[in-house]
């Protein structure tokens, strides 16, 4: 047994009783290193005081209690817990919420985007409609406009017949 | 991690399908190693009970979170542990506030019933008592991780793996703490190691 081997065996020693086996060993490894007996008799005298420890006194209806502590918990509103679940589906770690907070507002600066684009589409059409309209349009027909505006009043037949030429 | 499947892992999950009966078996065979180590981790431990049922409380209410990922006993212990901590720093903020406000008792249930385990006051029944009151608050000196490790080292109920685990540190570094207590303990329990009343074995 070597230096490693007994530290693996002191270690072994807190948690639980040696074996026979384990036993002989080390008693072999501390008659070749005395200066090691001192060390392992007080570890082994911790371990004694260590096992004196009791159980700590537990009330008998203490299971009772947690039981009576979980149905009242059970009890609650199905909505708080819908929703806990739900956000907890939702976003079960922040780098997910922080996720589904950024596409959020990617489909909306999206939305907004393709809005603006679908109004300035329909305002430049309706421009194009009008410049057509101006442009087709034959002078006369606007200086008529103004003939007919400086007239004082009109008959209806008359308005008309200025407006057929 | 054992490759022998963990029976009270199958229990818990279980208690994740909602089947009472199983958490009902987790409590009975959970409830005195966690109550040790509640009580010698809370500096106050006539509130010690209290958590250690809020301990089985919470671990009811995160079982649809319960992942067989480890052992079941590593998963409460790392609850228990937390739920120590918790307090501790609570009461560093509200020295004033009580336990018992957080969890109040039910009206239905009497007081806890607790077994006085000090009748007996003969001559080696008072020394062993006295011993363990040593013993006691040796451990009450210890810087909380050290205490927990040993705590948590006795009796062979947990691996250095799981202690570690539930210290959420390496393997070596809860060696170093479980062996950095016992030296303390050592310097604090100096007169009791060769001379002290204890049963030999």
């Amino acid at each position: 047994m070597n230096e490693t081997e007994y530290r693996e065996l002191m270690e072994a020693s807190w948690r639980r009783q040696l074996t026979a086996a384990e036993e002989a060993r080390l008693q072999v490894w501390l008659a070749a290193h005395p200066d090691e007996q001192a060390r392992w008799e007080s570890e082994s005298s911790l371990n004694q005081l260590l096992e004196q420890l009791p159980d700590v006194p537990v009330a008998s209806n203490f299971t009772a209690r947690v039981l009576q502590a979980v149905q009242r918990e059970a009890v609650r509103p199905a909505a708080r817990p819908f929703l806990r679940n739900l956000l907890h589906w939702l976003m079960p770690r922040r780098a997910t919420g922080v996720a589904w907070v950024a596409l959020a507002l990617c489909v909306t600066w999206f939305a907004v985007y393709q809005a603006e684009s679908n109004t300035k589409a329909r305002r430049a059409n309706e421009l194009a409609i009008i410049s057509r309209s101006a442009l087709v349009s034959d002078p006369a027909v606007v200086e008529d406009f103004d003939a007919i505006r400086r007239l004082p009043y009109a008959e209806d037949e008359e308005l008309f017949a200025v407006l057929n030429k | 991690m054992t490759d022998r499947p963990d029976p009270d892992a199958a229990l818990m999950l279980r208690v994740r399908e909602g089947d009472f009966d199983a958490f009902e078996q987790l409590v009975e065979k959970y409830k005195q190693p966690v109550m040790n180590l509640v009580y010698r981790t809370l500096p106050d431990a006539t509130e010690a009970e209290d958590l250690a049922q809020h301990v089985f409380l919470q671990v009811y209410k995160s079982a649809h979170r319960y992942e067989v990922s480890a052992k079941f006993s590593t998963w409460l212990f790392t609850i228990a542990r937390n739920l120590c901590l918790n307090e501790i720093r609570r009461r560093s903020r509200h020295p004033a506030d009580s336990l018992d406000a957080t969890f109040p008792d039910s009206e239905d249930q009497p007081m806890r019933q607790v077994e006085d385990a000090k009748a007996v006051s003969a001559p080696d029944s008072v020394m062993q008592s006295e011993l363990e009151d040593k013993i006691e608050e040796a451990l009450g000196e210890l810087p909380e991780k050290q205490r927990t490790a040993i705590l948590l080292c006795r009796g062979e109920e947990h691996s250095y793996e799981e202690i570690a685990a539930i210290l959420d540190c390496s393997v070596s570094a809860t060696k170093s703490l479980i062996h950095r207590g016992r030296e303390s303990l050592k310097e604090l329990l100096k007169p009791y190691l060769r001379t002290g009343a204890w049963k030999e074995k």
